[in-house]
Order: C-alpha cells, then sequence, then structure tokens
C-alpha cells in the first residue's frame, strides 16, 4: 500500500525529528534571520544539546540563574555556564542581553502574512493555514508546551520554594522560538523570502534564543515517541530524551515523574490515591486497573445490583466518577471458581443492566440474551 | 441474542437486514475453514463459527467495529471459544458485536509554567 504524504504530514516530520542537527545548515539560518531582521549578525552561537541546558543559558544571559532549586538546575547551569565560556560568551554575572526575537522571528512572520493576505486576500490565508497546518499545530504545539512545563519544573521545581524562580524560568523560555516544533506555524508562509531564516532553522535544529549578540541554539531530541494520535507516548523509557540527558516520560500525552514512570508495572493503591492531579491519577488507574482500585476502595458505593452483575461508582477529586460494572463469567475455571472482570461504562449509567448493555452499543431493555456462556 | 463472553449475536430477520451489508466485503475463513467472530491478541482463543454461511465486515474488515460485522448461517451451526461452553445457533442472519470499553471524557485545562 503506498500513502500518499500530504504537505502536513512533511511538517509534522519536520517538527518530530529526531538525531543528528545539522548545525551547520542552522547557523546559517540563524545569521540569515539577523541579516533580514537588518541586525549584525551575532557575535557567537552557543550550542547546547537540551532546552534545558538553553534555557539556563538563556537565564545566564539575561537575569542570571540564581536561586534554582528544581531538581535539573545543579547540572545544568553549570554546563550552560561551560558552554558559554567555551565560546568566550562572559556570564558570571546577570549579563542583561537583549532579545531579538520580536525582530527576527515574530515580525518577519507577521508582516509575511500580511503579504499574502494583501496579494491573495484573507480566504486564501486561512485556507493556506488549513492546508498546512490545521490539524497538526495544536498537537506541536502541546509538545512544545510540555517541554516549556518540564524545563521550568526540572530548573525552578514545583511548589511553594519555586515561586520566585519560576517566572524567571518563564521569561527565558518567552525568549525562546521553539525551532522543529515552530515548523508547523511557518509551514502556510514557508515559501516567503522574509522567513528563510526561521524556516531553516526550523527544518534543522532545536529551540532557539536569539539575543543582541549572541544566540543560544538547542539540537534536536535523539528521542521522541508519540502514540498514534500524535500524543507523547513513551513505553519503554522517557518519551523524549535529549543528548545532555534531559528527558521527559509520558503516557498517552500525560507527563509523569520518572520516578513513578518506573513503577509503573508495580503500583499500589496508595499511589494512586496519592495522584498530585487528575491526569496523573487516569495514567495510573489505566495501568492499575480501574476495577481493581475500586474493589480496594472503602468508599466505593453500591449503586445498584441485577442479574447482570452490580454496579459500583466511587468519586474521583477533580474528575468524572468511576463507574463500573463487576460482572461474574458464568462459566467456572477449572479449578471451579468463576471469574470476577470490571466493565468502565459512562458516569450517567443508572443500573447493571444498563451498563452492561452499554458495552454492547445498546440501551438496557433491548440487552436480553437468550444464552450466556 | 446469544452472547459469549465478550461477543453478543444479535438475532435480525432477513428481511431487516440493510441491502447495504450484502456489499460488505466477505470475510475469508481460518486455517481450520471456520469463521472467526473477535480474535484475541496473538495467539488467545477466538470467537468462531464452523458451519456453512458467510461473515461480512464492514470498515478496516474486522469484526471488532461496532455494527459493522454481520453473520448469515444457512444451516445451524456450533459458536465456540476455548474458554466459554459452545453455544448452538440457529440458521439465519446475526449482527456481530463486540465489547467496547469506556473512556473518560478528556480533561481541559492547559499546562502551565
Amino acid at each position: 500500500m503506498t500513502t500518499e504524504q500530504t504537505e502536513q504530514d512533511v511538517w509534522v516530520g519536520i517538527g518530530t525529528r529526531v538525531g543528528v542537527t545539522d548545525r551547520a545548515a542552522a547557523e546559517a539560518g540563524v545569521r540569515a534571520a539577523y541579516r533580514q531582521a537588518g541586525l549584525p549578525e551575532p557575535r557567537a552561537l552557543v550550542w547546547c544539546a537540551s532546552p534545558l541546558v538553553g534555557t539556563a543559558a538563556a537565564l545566564l544571559l539575561t537575569t542570571g540563574a540564581e536561586g534554582l532549586t528544581g531538581p535539573e538546575a545543579r547540572w545544568a547551569v553549570p554546563e550552560a555556564r561551560r558552554l558559554l565560556a567555551a565560546q568566550d560568551v562572559r556570564a558570571d554575572r546577570p549579563a542583561g542581553a537583549v532579545s531579538v526575537k520580536e525582530a527576527v522571528r515574530v515580525r518577519p512572520w507577521r508582516q509575511a502574512r500580511e503579504r499574502l493576505v494583501a496579494r491573495l486576500g484573507r480566504e486564501a490565508w486561512s485556507e493556506r493555514w488549513t492546508v498546512a497546518s490545521g490539524q497538526s499545530w495544536p498537537r506541536l504545539d502541546a509538545l512544545a508546551g510540555q517541554i516549556r512545563v518540564a524545563v521550568a519544573d526540572g530548573l525552578a521545581g514545583r511548589g511553594a520554594a519555586s515561586e520566585g524562580a519560576r517566572p524567571a524560568v518563564g521569561l527565558a523560555l518567552f525568549d525562546a522560538v521553539p525551532g522543529q516544533q515552530d515548523a508547523v506555524r511557518l509551514a502556510g508562509l514557508a515559501d516567503d523570502p522574509g522567513l528563510a531564516g526561521p524556516v531553516a532553522m526550523a527544518r534543522s535544529s532545536g529551540w532557539w534564543w536569539p539575543y543582541a549578540e549572541v544566540a543560544v541554539l538547542a539540537d534536536l531530541p535523539v528521542v521522541l515517541d508519540r502514540d498514534a494520535t500524535g500524543r507523547l507516548h513513551g513505553v519503554d523509557g522517557p518519551a523524549l530524551a535529549y543528548g545532555d540527558g534531559f528527558a521527559l516520560h509520558a503516557w498517552r500525552g500525560t507527563a509523569v515523574p520518572r520516578s513513578l514512570f518506573e513503577r509503573l508495572g508495580a503500583l499500589t493503591v496508595e499511589d494512586v490515591r496519592a495522584a498530585p492531579n487528575a491526569e496523573q491519577r487516569r495514567v495510573l488507574l489505566e495501568h492499575f486497573g480501574p476495577g481493581r482500585y475500586l474493589a480496594a476502595s472503602e468508599e466505593a458505593q453500591l449503586v445498584h445490583q441485577d442479574g447482570t452483575g452490580v454496579l459500583w461508582r466511587l468519586e474521583l477529586p477533580d474528575d468524572e466518577p468511576l463507574v463500573v460494572v463487576e460482572v461474574t463469567d458464568p462459566v467456572p475455571e477449572p479449578d471451579g471458581t468463576r471469574r470476577v472482570r470490571w466493565l468502565r461504562v459512562p458516569p450517567s449509567t443508572r443500573s447493571a443492566r444498563e451498563g452492561v448493555a452499554w458495552t454492547f452499543g445498546m440501551p438496557a431493555e433491548a440487552y436480553r440474551p437468550k444464552y450466556e456462556t | 441474542m446469544y452472547r459469549q463472553g465478550d461477543v453478543l449475536l444479535v438475532r435480525v430477520a432477513a428481511i431487516a437486514v440493510p441491502a447495504s451489508v450484502t456489499a460488505l466485503p466477505q470475510q475469508s475463513r481460518d486455517a481450520r475453514g471456520r469463521l472467526v467472530l473477535a480474535s484475541g491478541e496473538g495467539s488467545a482463543p477466538v470467537h468462531a463459527v464452523a458451519g456453512p454461511g458467510r461473515l461480512l465486515c464492514g470498515v478496516g474488515g474486522r469484526a471488532e467495529e461496532p455494527g459493522q460485522a454481520w453473520l448469515e448461517l444457512t444451516a445451524p451451526a456450533l459458536l465456540e471459544h476455548e474458554r466459554h461452553a459452545p453455544i448452538e445457533l440457529p440458521a439465519g442472519w446475526y449482527r456481530v458485536v463486540r465489547r467496547r470499553g469506556y473512556l473518560p471524557a478528556p480533561l481541559g485545562g492547559s499546562a502551565e509554567f
């Protein structure tokens, strides 16, 4: 079977590429972007292996990296300092570098869009955007958002201790152009010569931080695994990883701390109960088994019971309730016991029969099997 | 209506079978000459019918697609599965429904830093 690759597929491919960065092409792209903006080319190009270290370098170049208490800060900041020093960029005190992102990426994109609209009209632009990026940009935008959160967690940490540092990290992330994940935003305008620099960056490199005199650039990831719907999804290890060890574990799009990810096969009821939010609880429930969790929860309420099974309900904080029908196999196992199964059904279910019927796509009154084995 | 584990067969009068069903692709039989209504993963046991008739499946050609699989038996036949007792099925038309699972609706909210 042959599948025709659409324009959008090509850009998604760029946005999710892994492996060796074409640094020469990226450097040419950065220099072109500065020239097109009417700025002098950067004096130094500082390469980092990940957006984590890139953000640390951006912090050192701007407001300083003091007070970062995140779990990754203790290695990422010295690494960023070493990489800056190797390019003779001083960063021993807050250097006050000025971002030129507006000039090299934001304004050229706006102008390119205005040119296209002036030439072909608003409708044509809308159509162009739909063909080139329409369905794929939310996923890649979400991916960039997850990377931002992981970087902020890594450098500033979470909770009260991170209060001072998190806004500073947020500002350094705001200075970033997300390189390959910028691809879907550039796709519809990629033919415009005014965007040649940013497009070359998207095609060849990871994230980048354009400052006056210095540009910080990050390599592509070495691992980027997604599920069939495009969400970050790693089965055996990190879903996203960079050459310097910065990595993100995720299950069907939900980020999961590494320590928890490594225990997904051996979870306890307490692990599920202690989940910090609904997203993580869903991942844990999927691995632990919703029925098993319900069976182990004293708070579960018996809602209804009939010849088809028992309907249970358990309220979950910040999430829809867990509603499950407990059914028993009509045929005993060789040892005489009957296998019990748990069928998750919609929260609106009011009787066991309605739940079982739903699993076969029919209303309760229509579900009347003559024989069951 | 007959249920064997996760497979439900709903008897349908021949006159009520939509005309479009007969245009669906006909599934071939397995190595043992059976019509496989639902297969497990890998070498897991299957729900299968050994008897004269045909199995018609819609999108993707999979019996798993809800409402898309139809079985026509031209003589009584046994529905078999290694772990379940066999069920004797009268000749006629059946809609084949495989059990589905519920997935909660996506959560709202957005990433924050």
